[in-house]
């Protein structure tokens, strides 16, 4: 059995949701919020990135870094449009989830009017994409050599401004305690624009990859967040590091998941995204802090005592 | 004239009546789950389709094993036969429509028994979560599989019990009556659950689980119950669903079906069964007169699928109704107790009442 073509896969799907995720455990964990509008932020990418590349001719650099502006003032819209008002209302978190809902009908509705009177509703961005190298059976083309650097760049720099500039600092604060984070002289509003901002704007250029990448739909955003959330439930929806670790273990998990179950137990590959689903329910089942601060040896010593309640 | 203008118009009021009451009963249980219960059961879709799927499967193989249909499944001659059969076959088809409840039920209870698993243990918004996902998980596997409705062709030949009336519109009135009757029991249903000392049990529950546990109640049971009778009535409507339609097909039962139940749901009033009709109302209108078919009759054409203006309402809805009136048209009201009903009998005079006889009082004053 060949693994070349599987673990290429993984690789660059992996990392695609390692992009996706990175922006909803950003979100969720300074604002709170189940984005389930996140999907539509990796839509309206793509779309902004097929469009540019097929219609206007653009180069894929620049039509990624138009998706990058795309879905991030798409992400700052939502939260001041919707969920800004909301949380000044008192409302609870679940119903920002369920708003969020509301919030990813609309734009995935009015994406699919617009595609459906362009004839676009299944579409694939046409970049240049050139072989330049084997890694066994699989070939590795100009876009892996777009996917992985954009995805260790947005890791680098998220870690970089997280520890090491004022803005990153105050966001963690403000994930930690919002109101200690305010007291202490935090602009928390100003703050949630800028983290909005760049989740929305790294999620929007994992979405145009992922456009270059295969052929999407208006409803790619929906097929991609059972992964996405998946990523990030595995990081326990707060740490960076721990998404990276699931969007990579989503990735293997399915690729070699449904090759393996198709290969010994003849599973047909449609039931791909239940591997992901899996491991939403055992994650959140067994230890719903994912790995964020995963202390393996605390873990095995209370294990040996029994767990008592 | 004006009588044949009202038969041109009947089969889309029935339709209508038909889907509303189908949607009600799901409605109501998902209001008994999340608005009584707390329990965000997003994935209601998944057991609405159990039922669905358990009505097309059990009806299906029965026919097929009695009348003996050697053609495969899921072929096209099979559902003709099958349609032959329960159109001559009444006493058989009422048995297997009633199975199908019943059944449905039963099955429907038990997946949600075992949801309650995750439901005793989760966050509300990871609940939600998984919940939502249950949803989609049930649909994939539904449609890649031969063996329960076809996978993507879909089941057909599941004839409506009432097939042996030759004349489609008694057939469909008589059937919507048999809908509208199972609506109105489970409304009937409900209302007596959220009065009775169980529905204040799961407010309480909802309200403060910590509280409700000192007070040496047992939550993880009754988030069990609720889920077991929320998850049954949703595969009941599901089970009335496929009979109505004739057949079933799993990208039928898409998320965006829990979204819409959910709508009627937050729209209308959660905890409060009243506001949940006004709801399921407003909904099934929606939902019903958005559609190509209709707008042809009334000579409007657009260039896309006008079903996609269907759910931008439906988020519009979602989004205004949570910003601006979280509390649904009909708010919440008090919970019902005799004492209550007393106290608006009697200007504010409780005690003296409930001195006097009150469960006479009561009983009048609840007319």
């Amino acid at each position: 059995m060949d693994l070349s073509i599987p673990l290429m896969n993984s690789l660059t799907l992996g990392s695609l949701y390692t992009l996706m995720a990175l922006g909803l455990t950003m979100s969720f964990s300074v604002t709170k919020i189940a984005n389930f509008a996140h999907a539509e932020l990796v839509t309206i990418g793509g779309y902004v990135t097929a469009l540019l590349v097929n219609w206007m001719g653009y180069g894929l650099g620049e039509s990624l870094i138009a998706a990058f502006f795309a879905s991030a003032l798409l992400a700052v819209a939502m939260d001041e449009g919707v969920f800004k008002p909301m949380i000044k209302r008192g409302s609870k978190p679940l119903f920002l989830l369920v708003a969020s809902i509301g919030i990813g009908l609309v734009v995935r509705y009015l994406l699919f009017i617009y595609a459906d009177l362009n004839a676009v509703i299944t579409v694939q961005a046409k970049a240049n994409v050139q072989l330049i190298g084997r890694f066994g059976r699989a070939g590795i083309t100009t876009i892996h050599l777009w996917v992985f650097p954009i995805t260790i760049a947005s890791v680098v720099l998220l870690h970089l401004m997280f520890h090491y500039t004022k803005p990153g600092k105050a966001l963690r604060a403000m994930a930690d305690n919002e109101d200690l984070a305010r007291v202490s002289g935090v602009k928390i509003y100003t703050l949630r624009r800028l983290m909005w901002f760049i989740a929305g704007g790294i999620t929007g250029v994992a979405g145009g990859l992922w456009s270059a990448y295969s052929v999407i739909t208006p409803e790619i955003g929906w097929y991609a967040l059972l992964r996405i959330f998946a990523a990030s439930i595995l990081g326990g929806l707060v740490s960076f590091w721990g998404t990276i670790a699931g969007g990579l273990i989503v990735g293997f998990a399915e690729n070699f998941g449904i090759t393996f179950m198709n290969t010994y137990f003849n599973v047909s590959t449609a039931y791909r995204p239940l591997i992901s689903f899996v491991i939403i329910v055992i994650v959140l089942l067994l230890k719903p802090t994912g790995f964020a601060g995963f202390d393996f040896i605390g873990w095995l010593k209370e294990k040996m005592k029994g767990g008592g309640e | 004239m004006q009588i044949e203008f009202l038969a041109s118009y009947m089969p889309i009021f029935t339709s209508f009546i038909v889907l509303f009451a189908i949607y009600l009963i799901a409605a109501l249980s998902l209001n008994m789950e999340y608005g009584y219960g707390g329990i965000p059961n997003f994935g209601h879709v998944f057991f609405i389709s159990v039922g669905a799927y358990m009505a097309g499967v059990l009806t299906a193989r029965t026919v097929d094993y009695i009348a003996g249909i050697k053609a495969g499944y899921c072929s096209g001659q099979a559902s003709v036969l099958r349609t032959e059969y329960l159109s001559s076959h009444p006493m058989e088809a009422i048995a297997i429509f009633v199975a199908s409840l019943v059944l449905g039920a039963i099955i429907g209870g038990l997946f949600g028994y075992a949801a309650s698993y995750p439901a005793l243990r989760l966050k509300e918004d990871f609940l939600a979560i998984t919940l939502i996902f249950i949803g989609d998980m049930g649909r994939i596997i539904a449609r890649n599989e031969e063996g329960i409705v076809c996978a993507l062709t879909g089941l057909t030949g599941i004839a409506n019990p009432l097939s042996f009336i030759k004349d489609v519109g008694t057939r469909s009135i008589a059937y919507a009556l048999i809908v509208v009757a199972f609506a109105v029991l489970t409304y009937i249903y409900v209302q007596r659950l959220a009065k009775s000392p169980f529905g204040r049990l799961l407010k309480a529950v909802r309200d403060d689980d910590l509280a409700a546990m000192a007070l040496g109640k047992v939550v993880p049971r009754v988030r069990g119950e609720i889920m077991i009778i929320g998850s049954a009535l949703a595969a009941i409507a599901g089970v009335l669903r496929t009979f109505y339609i004739q057949g079933v097909v799993a990208d039928d039962f898409q998320p965006l079906i829990t979204f819409l139940v959910l709508t009627m749901v937050i729209l209308g009033g959660m905890a409060n069964n009243k506001g949940v009709i006004l709801g399921t109302l407003i909904m099934t209108a929606l939902d019903q007169f958005i559609s190509p078919s209709f707008l042809s009759l009334l000579g409007v054409s657009v260039e896309f699928d006008v079903t996609y203006m269907k759910y931008i309402i439906i988020g519009v809805i979602i989004i205004l109704v949570l910003m601006f009136r979280p509390q649904g048209a009909i708010p919440e009201g008090p919970v019902e107790t005799p004492a209550l009903e007393l106290s608006r009998s009697s200007e504010w005079d409780v005690e003296e009442k409930l001195e006097i006889g009150g469960e006479e009082e009561s009983s009048s004053s609840s007319e």
